[in-house]
C-alpha cells in the first residue's frame, strides 16, 4: 500500500498524534513526579542528615558528659583522679585516652601523684602514665593552654597521634577546685567510630556522608581520600549558614563524577562540626526516569500495536472504497459490466456501494436507451433520405425542352426546407400535345406535407387525362383530397394547360400565388380569381383564366418560399424584389430564370436557414415554327345561321384539303353545326348580336377545335341525359338530341365560362392512315 | 343547292320521298314544307317511304323533321319507313335510336316485300271479316 493511501496516512497521523500526546503527558508527568520525588528526597535526606548528626552528637554527648562529670568530680578530689579515669576509660570505648593534666606546681598537682593519663592500646589494654614525667612538658602544648579556658568544655582541633597511629580529637574541660582552675581534663576521642556511624547510616546508593569540623577539614567521609583534607571555601560558607536547606552542587570535590549532587547538612550540636549528606541527582531521578522510560516503552509498543490495528481496520474499511474507486475509473472508461464488493454492513460505505450499483445500472440503462434512440434516429434519417429520393422521383426533370418543335422550354427548381417537403411541381404531356404544368404548396412542412404532396401529385397525374381542363382537374383533385381529410391539410395549386401547338394557355388557381408573366413587357403579376385551396371545401369551383402566349413570353410559377424568404433583419423578399429580379433577368434572357431567381433569393436570405420549401417553375414560349400543326382556321363570325353554315363549309373544305376522311369530316361538321346553331339560337334571346370564335387546329391524330361565344352561359355538358325510347316519334320535346350527338361524337369536350363568355374545347381523334 | 326532295307516288297507299344532299338546320324548313304537302294527301293506313340513298348528312334538325313525319303518319295509322341510309346517316340514327330497326330497310326490294306482306295481312284479315 502506497504512502498516499488513506489507511497508511491515517495510521501515521494517529501514530504521530498519540506519540505527541504520550510524550507531552510523559514529560509533564516526569516534571511533576520529579518535583515530588525531589521534595520527598529532600525530606528523607534531611531527616537522614539530621539522624546522622544526632547519632554523632549522642556519641559525643556521652564523651562530653563523662568528661564534664569527671572534671567536676576530680576537681575537689584529685586523689581519686587515677581510679575515676580508669573506670571511665573502661566504660567508654570511644575514648582513646583520658588525662587529668594539672597546672604544674599547683596545689592540685602537689596533692596528687602527678597528672595521670590513661591510654588505650591497640589491643584494648589500658596503659597508665604520669604526664609530668613526659620528656616534653605538656603545659607548653596548645591543647593545654586552650583547655584551661574551657570551663564548660570544648572540642580541640583533631590531630593525628603519632604514637597511636590514629586520628584523634580532644575534648577539654577545665578542672575547677575551689573556683580555681587547677588543670585540664583532656579526653582523646577516636574518630574511627565516626566512620562507622557514616557507614551505618541507611544511605541511598551513591549517597555519601561527610563530617567536617569548624575548620572545614573532613573528619570522616565515605570517600577515604577526603579525610583530613580542607573543604572548599564555597562549601564552608554554605555550611556556616544557619538554614539547613539542601543545595545543588556541581562540585567535583564531593561528587565523584560530573553529575550534580544534592547536599544536605546538619550541624552537630555541641561542636562546630557539620554532618553532610550528598545525594547524586541522577539517583533521585533514576526511579522516575525508569518509570518514564518504561511507560514510554510500553506506550510506544501500545502505540505501534494501535497503529497497526488502525492500519488494518482502516484498510479493511477502506477496501470496498478502493474497489469502488477502481470501478468508478472503469465506468469513466465506459466499462459497466463488473461485480461490486459485497456489502457487509449497512454503513456509509454500504450505502455508497448500493448507490453506486444503482447508478451503474441506471447508467447502463440510460446508455442502452441512448444507443437505441440513436439507432432509431439513424433509421429515421436513412428512411428520410429514401423518402427524399422517392419524393424527388415523383418530380419530373428540372429542365425540359420541347423536342418536337422547340415551341417551349421549362425550367424548374425545388428546394425543400427539410429533407422532404410539401412543395410540388409537375408537368406532363397529354396524348394530344397539350401540356399540364402544376405548381403547388402543401400546408405544413416535413413528412405529413410530403405524403400529402405525393398524394396530390399522383392524383393530379392520374386524373389529368380524364379532366380536360385545369378547372376540372382542380375540381376532381379537390373532391378526392377532401375525402377522409381529417387532418384538414390542404394544398394550394396553380395549374396550367398549355396547347403546345398554339400557345393557348388555360390556367386555374386553387388559392395559389399569381404567376409572373413577361415578354415584350416588363414582368408583372398575372392576377386572376382563384378558388379555395384543395382539400377544404368539397363544393368548391375554380374559375379559369385564358391567355395566348406570344413568342418570347415567359410564365413563372412559384411558391411562397420565394416571397416569404427573410433576411437577417427579418425583411421578406416580397413580390417587388421578385419582379425586380426577373426584370434584371429579362434584360439578358440568359440561362435559367428559375435558377436565377432562386440564387437571388438565397443571396438575399444569406446566413439564415431556409424556413420554407422553395419551388419555381418557369415556362418560356418560343413558338419556334408553325409546322403542320398550326391552326388551319382561326376566325370570328357573327352569330347568325348564314355565317355559321359558311363557316361549316370552310371547315369542311379545309379538312378536305388536309386529307381528312369524310367520316371524320362528317362528325366534325355535325358537332360544330349542333353547337353553333345552339349558340345562334341562344344568342337570339339576347339584345345584341353575339360573335362566335372558332379555331381549328390539326395535329397528328387529332383535330382540335376551340369555340368561343360571348353569349349567355350554356354548358352542353351539364344538360341532363335524354330519354331514348328507340323511336324519336315518341318524344314530346325536340331538345337534347343535338347535345347528345355532340357528346357521342367528340372525343373530348371541355367547357368553361368566364367574362368573355362560353369556351368550348373539342377534340376529334382519328386513326392515322398509312401514307 | 345543298338539299332537295322529290316525291313519287307509286300507289294511293304509298308515297316515296327521295332526299338528296344535307338535311340540317338550314334545310330542314324546305323539307318540312314539302312533307306537309305530301302528307295532306295521304290516306289512313298509307305508307310514306323516305329514300335516304342520296342523303349525305343529317343533323338534329333533320331528325326532328323525320320525327314529325313519323308522328303524322302514326296519327293516320300509317307508316313512315326509311330505306337505304348511308353509313354516316345511319350512324346518327343509331346514336339517338331515332327509328326502330324494323322500320329501316337496306333496299327498295326489301321494303317492297315487307309492304306486300303487310298488304296481304290486311287483305286476309278483311276476308276473314267478311
Amino acid at each position: 500500500m502506497a504512502v498516499r493511501g488513506i489507511a497508511s496516512r491515517l495510521a501515521l497521523w494517529v501514530l504521530a498524534g498519540t506519540m505527541l500526546v504520550i510524550v507531552t503527558g510523559g514529560l509533564l508527568l516526569f516534571r511533576f513526579m520529579g518535583h515530588q520525588i525531589l521534595e520527598q528526597t529532600h525530606r528523607e535526606s534531611e531527616a537522614l542528615a539530621s539522624d546522622g548528626g544526632n547519632r554523632i552528637q549522642q556519641r559525643l554527648d556521652k564523651v562530653t558528659n563523662s568528661a564534664q562529670m569527671l572534671a567536676s568530680l576530680i576537681g575537689p578530689r584529685p586523689d581519686d583522679a587515677q581510679s575515676l579515669i580508669h573506670d571511665v576509660m573502661q566504660h567508654n570505648p570511644d575514648l582513646a585516652g583520658l588525662a587529668a593534666a594539672y597546672i604544674p606546681h599547683s596545689t592540685a598537682a602537689a596533692t596528687t601523684s602527678g597528672s595521670p593519663f590513661i591510654s588505650r592500646r591497640d589491643d584494648g589494654t589500658l596503659l597508665s602514665r604520669d604526664m609530668l614525667q613526659d620528656p616534653s612538658p605538656y603545659w607548653d602544648w596548645p591543647w593545654f593552654r586552650t583547655g584551661l579556658t574551657c570551663i564548660g568544655g570544648c572540642w580541640q582541633q583533631p590531630f593525628f597521634s603519632q604514637s597511636r597511629h590514629r586520628k584523634l580529637v580532644n575534648y577539654s574541660v577545665a578542672i575547677l577546685a575551689n573556683r580555681q582552675v587547677t588543670g585540664v581534663l583532656n579526653a582523646d576521642v577516636t574518630l574511627d567510630w565516626l566512620q562507622g556511624v557514616l557507614s551505618g547510616l541507611n544511605k541511598p546508593p551513591g549517597g555519601e556522608a561527610f563530617v567536617i569540623d569548624q575548620q572545614g577539614i573532613y573528619l570522616a567521609s565515605d570517600n577515604p581520600g577526603l579525610i583530613g583534607q580542607q573543604a572548599k571555601d564555597g562549601l564552608l560558607d554554605v555550611f556556616s549558614h544557619p538554614d539547613a536547606k539542601p543545595i545543588r552542587e556541581m562540585t567535583t570535590q564531593i561528587s565523584r563524577s560530573d553529575d550534580p549532587v544534592w547536599i544536605y547538612h546538619s550541624p552537630i550540636k555541641g561542636t562546630q562540626w557539620q554532618f553532610i549528606l550528598a545525594i547524586p541527582e541522577s539517583w533521585i531521578y533514576a526511579s522516575v526516569q525508569r518509570a518514564f522510560l518504561a511507560a514510554l516503552g510500553i506506550g510506544g509498543l501500545a502505540l505501534l500495536a494501535m497503529t497497526v490495528l488502525v492500519f488494518v481496520i482502516t484498510r479493511r474499511v477502506m477496501n470496498p472504497l478502493g474497489v469502488l474507486t477502481e470501478r468508478a475509473e472503469q465506468v469513466a472508461r465506459g466499462a459497466l459490466d463488473f461485480t461490486l464488493p459485497k456489502v457487509r454492513q449497512h454503513d456509509e460505505i454500504g450505502r455508497l456501494t448500493h448507490a453506486f450499483d444503482r447508478m451503474r445500472l441506471d447508467l447502463a440503462e440510460h446508455l442502452a436507451e441512448r444507443t437505441r434512440v440513436a439507432r432509431e434516429q439513424q433509421r429515421l434519417t436513412s428512411e428520410l433520405e429514401i423518402a427524399q429520393q422517392i419524393q424527388t422521383a415523383l418530380l419530373p426533370g428540372a429542365h425540359y425542352l420541347d423536342a418536337r418543335c422547340s415551341n417551349f422550354e421549362l425550367h424548374a427548381v425545388l428546394q425543400p426546407a427539410r429533407t422532404v417537403g410539401g412543395d410540388l411541381y409537375s408537368y406532363f404531356m397529354l396524348h394530344d400535345q397539350r401540356l399540364y404544368i402544376i405548381v403547388g404548396d402543401v400546408s405544413d412542412k416535413g413528412i405529413p406535407a410530403a405524403l400529402f404532396m405525393a398524394r396530390a401529385i399522383t392524383l393530379a397525374k392520374a386524373m389529368a387525362p380524364r379532366a380536360q381542363s385545369p378547372q376540372q382537374l382542380l375540381q376532381l383533385l379537390n373532391e378526392e383530397l377532401c375525402r377522409n381529410n381529417d387532418g384538414c391539410m390542404f394544398v394550394s395549386l396553380l395549374c396550367g394547360l398549355l396547347d403546345t401547338i398554339s400557345g393557348q394557355l388555360i390556367m386555374a388557381s386553387a388559392g395559389h400565388e399569381p404567376p409572373v408573366l413577361w415578354g415584350r413587357d416588363v414582368p408583372r403579376l398575372l392576377e386572376f380569381d382563384t378558388g379555395p385551396a384543395l382539400g377544404l371545401d368539397e363544393e368548391a369551383t375554380y374559375p379559369v383564366h385564358r391567355l395566348r402566349l406570344r413568342p418570347g413570353d415567359n410564365l413563372l410559377m412559384y411558391t411562397d418560399g420565394i416571397t416569404e424568404a427573410t433576411d437577417h433583419a427579418l425583411q421578406m423578399y416580397g413580390q417587388e424584389r421578385m419582379l425586380a429580379c426577373l426584370a434584371r433577368y429579362a434584360e439578358n434572357e440568359d440561362g435559367d430564370p428559375a435558377g436565377y431567381l432562386v440564387t437571388d433569393v438565397e443571396s438575399f436570405a444569406a446566413g439564415r436557414s431556409q424556413a420554407d420549401d422553395i419551388t419555381v417553375l418557369a415556362l418560356r414560349w418560343h413558338h419556334a415554327g408553325p409546322g403542320r400543326s398550326a391552326s388551319m382556321l382561326d376566325v370570328i363570325i357573327d352569330a347568325s345561321m348564314d355565317a355559321v353554315f359558311d363557316m361549316l363549309e370552310r371547315c369542311d373544305r379545309e379538312l378536305h384539303s388536309a386529307g381528312i376522311d369524310p367520316d371524320v369530316r362528317h362528325d366534325v361538321r355535325l358537332v360544330l353545326e349542333e353547337l353553333m346553331v345552339n349558340m345562334v339560337q341562344h344568342g337570339r334571346e339576347e339584345p345584341r348580336a353575339g360573335q362566335i370564335g372558332l379555331r381549328l387546329t390539326l395535329s397528328s391524330g387529332a383535330i382540335m377545335v376551340e369555340l368561343h361565344h360571348d353569349g349567355q352561359a350554356f354548358d352542353p355538358l351539364q344538360s341532363p341525359p335524354i330519354l331514348l325510347t328507340g323511336d324519336i316519334a315518341d318524344r314530346d320535346t325536340d331538345g337534347g338530341l343535338g347535345v347528345h350527338l355532340v357528346r357521342a361524337m367528340a372525343s373530348d369536350l371541355n367547357y368553361a365560362h368566364d367574362a368573355q363568355g362560353n369556351h368550348l374545347q373539342l377534340r376529334f381523334i382519328y386513326p392515322h392512315k398509312p401514307e | 343547292m345543298s338539299f332537295s326532295v322529290r316525291s313519287e307516288s307509286s300507289s294511293p297507299q304509298r308515297v316515296t320521298l327521295h332526299l338528296q344532299g344535307r338535311l340540317d338546320a338550314m334545310t330542314f324548313g324546305e323539307f318540312d314544307e314539302a312533307a306537309v304537302g305530301v302528307l295532306q294527301q295521304m290516306a289512313t293506313g298509307s305508307t310514306v317511304v323516305l329514300d335516304l340513298s342520296s342523303l349525305d348528312y343529317i343533323s338534329s334538325a333533320g331528325l326532328r323533321s323525320v320525327a314529325k313525319i313519323r308522328k303524322a303518319m302514326r296519327a293516320r295509322s300509317g307508316y313512315a319507313l326509311l330505306v337505304n341510309p348511308q353509313p354516316q346517316v345511319r350512324k346518327v340514327f343509331d346514336i339517338v335510336k331515332a327509328v326502330p330497326v324494323s322500320d329501316v330497310f337496306s333496299s327498295v326490294t326489301e321494303l317492297d316485300n315487307y309492304l306486300d306482306r303487310i298488304q296481304r295481312q290486311i287483305v286476309d284479315g278483311d276476308e276473314e271479316d267478311n
